[in-house]
């Protein structure tokens, strides 16, 4: 049976008042024409408006071999079991879990039993989470981290209880926890129906299709400001901000395109990547080289741009103009120049949380041999605090890429489209608990040709 | 639908009869000593046929609202068990199908139904909790909850009920309402069998392995290897042979002398597709077996396991359940389209023989 034939299901975790059954209902209420049934295994709180509802127990089965990978739900063995006898009656399946479930099992049980893999499809996992007590629950509880680990899109929902501020800094949070997922802002887990059922989240080259990379890269700085500038003398002055220093790249050129703008932040990246030169307030700014600008004075801080002829300047900044209330003055006229555009850039940020995401990007091909014996060796030493896995790699010899993702230690891999002109790189995401970045990415960079 | 062509009955098979029902075919049995056969489908419709001839006796539609899940026929022949979705149980008049008792156990699914081998006894499972009433329908015992969804029940003799969910199997004393014994495994046990004596246990197991218990020694030992989950066993009449399949292939331990620990088991290779269903014959060494690619095959077994096919027919999909008649001179497959089977099972005269193709 082809993976069109077999009936798509989705996940729905999240926990309790976090708006799950909301959504549900809003789903089943909506015209999308999918015939839905329901699998329920946390009832009581606000009752299923219509459609083929199952209540069942949650049942976490581990066997005897205490792998955890092999560890399923029979409740949805059980009930899958019999939906797939009533074909006819419905195309689709929503699996609304409890709020402690583990989404670990629930995902291993359509890769793990083959009755179930035969006739059903793992669509996409979305787990919902209320912006007001994420943040609270994340600190408690381990099944709160993991439904965020899992999650192929993750509803933030009730935003109308929280600030922006707050939301941004909770979205940010949710980001570094899981870089593969896709974060919905929602009110009332109002939100559009596609975005949440039919993502083929499972199929890698259905997503390598709608995002030719799924990472979102990180970048070193917050912000760029373009300056359309006259030949002359002008200052960049900063007051006092959250940092005694900030790293910079000044670009002439820059244009204001998003296109040139990406263009400039690649550059950007690779001159972040050198050592800075440190620069003390009344030192002149050198163009396309990394700096530091060195803040620790208290009051207004002067650094000198000097401009030949007419040109567009791009500040690549550490953090956001507004931080330092950074300003370009023309010297002469000791006027301001405001900035034409400007652009934030997704940035790095510090991993508290012990779950986390590793993003592993090379260019180059792997050596297969190499990669399965290390992705062997990490999966079953790491397995258990590796939560999902996707990405593709290029192998040598090999004209296709390979995609492949993974539950745990269950993996994957297939030949995908062929690479033909593009360059061969590797993207690697991983999620999972205390995870040791540089070890892996060591370990991977070994594999490389 | 099925990869392979369809092909006429073959060997011991022969032409019989077929009929319809509404929907997928789940259960099916004989009644009345074989003179009717009774087919339930999933949405919860019921047929009885004549079992000469499958002309329609009686019908009957949406006997459990949200569909059926289980049928048992009474030993006897003369009444039978349905139960389904609707948490409900209905003791029926084969006759007529008329319902004679209704038993409304809550709002689980009714999954399980077994008659004792004397009749006098129903065991009944739904969520974790098992249920024995009478013939008429009184209640006799009810089990504590189980520490799981109950996944198989079975009489190991006429008070003794044999009950399996996660991690264990147990033997409750249903008369004295005690538990005789606990057999303790950590998995998640799909299947139960017992040999006929009720000596042997055998459980498949979600890990794709059966696992099987002597009760008189305590000695247990598990059979690792199969490539799917172990969900269809079965022992012939005499306790000699274990029938079991997790995939398209039969595995077939023997429990003569020492065996089956340390002994090669017999494998039978007559399907595309995963088995969806298997029956040792009433009496002998026969197996049948049912593929989700639709083939019925029958194999003549010989003491280690191994055997031979001696009759093949094809069911058209997805074979649902199948049930040799009373007198093993008959096979019923019935489909996952609601298309009823039944070949004659005989030995081909010389004048009608035209052997394997």
């Amino acid at each position: 049976m082809s993976i069109k034939d077999k009936v798509p299901v989705t996940i729905l975790t999240g926990f309790l008042g976090s708006g799950k059954t909301t959504l549900l209902n809003r789903i089943l209420s909506e015209e999308h024409g999918k015939r839905i049934a329901v699998i329920e295994n946390e009832y009581g709180e606000v009752g299923i408006d219509q459609g083929l509802v199952i209540n069942a127990d949650e049942e976490v089965f581990e066997m005897s071999n205490g792998c955890i990978c092999c560890t399923v739900r029979g409740d949805l063995i059980r009930v899958l079991g019999n939906l797939m006898k009533r074909r006819d009656k419905f195309d689709y399946v929503l699996v609304e879990t409890t709020g402690l479930a583990d989404p670990g099992p629930v995902a291993q049980t359509f890769f793990m039993d083959e009755e179930i893999s035969s006739e059903f499809t793992l669509d996409g996992i979305v787990t919902l989470v209320d912006a007001a007590h994420i943040d609270q629950q994340l600190g408690r509880s381990d099944e709160s981290s993991e439904q965020v680990a899992f999650a192929d899109v993750l509803v933030l929902n009730k935003t109308d209880l929280v600030s922006d501020d707050a939301l941004d800094t909770v979205e940010s949070r949710l980001r570094d926890m899981n870089r593969m997922t896709r974060i919905i802002r929602a009110e009332n887990a109002k939100v559009p129906i596609e975005t949440v059922l039919n993502l083929s989240a499972f199929d890698l080259d259905q997503i390598l299709k709608r995002r030719p990379t799924f990472l979102e890269p990180e970048y070193p700085f917050e912000w760029t400001g373009v300056y359309d500038l006259d030949p002359g003398k002008y200052e960049l002055m900063l007051e006092e901000g959250p940092d005694p220093e900030m790293s910079l790249v000044a670009l002439v050129n820059q244009g204001e395109s998003e296109e040139e703008l990406k263009d400039g932040a690649e550059s950007s990246v690779r001159l972040y990547a050198e050592n800075a030169n440190t620069l003390e307030p009344g030192n002149t700014i050198p163009y396309g080289e990394h700096i530091n600008l060195k803040l620790e004075d208290k009051g207004n801080k002067s650094f000198i741009l000097n401009i030949e002829k007419p040109t567009k300047i791009g500040l690549f900044t550490q953090h956001t103009a507004e931080e330092f209330n950074m300003k370009v003055i023309k010297s002469d006229e000791n006027k301001e120049i405001p900035f034409n555009t400007e652009r934030f850039w997704q940035a790095e940020h510090e991993h508290d949380d012990e779950v986390g995401s590793i993003a592993i990007e090379r260019f180059g091909d792997v050596d297969p041999e190499k990669l399965n014996t290390w992705m062997g060796r990490l999966l079953s030493e790491k397995g258990v605090d590796i939560f999902r896995t996707k990405g593709f790699i290029s192998y040598s010899g090999n004209p296709r890429r390979i995609v492949f993702q993974g539950v745990h230690m269950l993996f994957t891999a297939q030949p995908d489209k062929e690479w033909g002109n593009e360059p061969r790189r590797n993207q690697l995401v991983f999620i999972g608990r205390n995870l040791n970045e540089k070890e892996m990415q060591e370990g991977f960079d070994k594999c490389l040709i | 639908m099925p990869d392979i062509e369809p092909f006429s009955p073959r060997g011991m098979f022969h032409e019989g009869w077929t009929a319809e029902v509404s929907d997928y075919a789940i259960a099916c049995g004989w009644a009345l000593k074989g003179k009717q056969f009774i087919v339930g489908d999933v949405a919860g419709g019921i047929f009885a046929f004549e079992g000469d001839t499958g002309k329609i006796i009686w019908k009957k539609e949406n006997t459990h609202s949200g569909g059926l899940l289980a049928m048992a026929i009474h030993p006897e022949g003369e009444i039978f068990a349905t139960s389904g979705q609707d948490g409900n149980v209905q003791i029926c008049n084969c006759h007529e199908g008329k319902v004679i008792k209704t038993l409304d156990l809550g709002k689980g699914w009714v999954e399980h139904l077994k008659w004792s081998n004397d009749g006098l006894f129903l065991a009944i499972a739904t969520s974790k909790k098992v249920y024995v009433f009478n013939e008429i329908g009184e209640e006799k015992w009810i089990s504590e909850d189980h520490p799981s969804t109950v996944s198989a029940i079975t009489w190991s003799n006429k008070n003794e009920l044999a009950t399996a969910c996660y991690g264990r199997v147990t033997f409750f004393d249903i008369v004295n309402n005690k538990t005789n014994q606990k057999l303790e495994w950590q998995g998640s046990l799909v299947s139960m069998e017992l040999s006929p004596d009720g000596d042997i246990v055998a459980c498949g197991s979600q890990d794709n392995s059966v696992h099987f218990w002597r009760r008189s020694t305590g000695m247990d030992a598990e059979m690792t290897g199969y490539p799917g989950k172990p969900s269809h066993l079965s022992f012939d009449d005499s306790g000699k042979l274990l029938a079991t399949s997790g995939s398209e292939r039969i595995t077939v331990w023997s429990f003569i002398g020492n065996g089956p620990e340390g002994t090669m088991p017999g494998e039978l290779c007559h399907h595309t597709e995963p088995i969806s269903s298997l029956a040792f014959s009433n009496k002998g060494m026969l197996v049948a077996s049912g593929s989700r690619d639709g083939s019925v095959v029958a194999s003549f077994l010989k003491n280690d396991g191994n055997g031979d096919p001696v009759g093949a027919a094809f069911a058209g999909d997805l074979v649902g359940a199948i049930s040799w008649r009373p007198d093993d001179c008959a096979l019923a497959a019935v489909n996952a389209k609601g298309v009823v089977n039944v070949w004659k099972f005989k030995v081909r005269t010389n004048l009608f023989s035209k052997g394997f193709k």
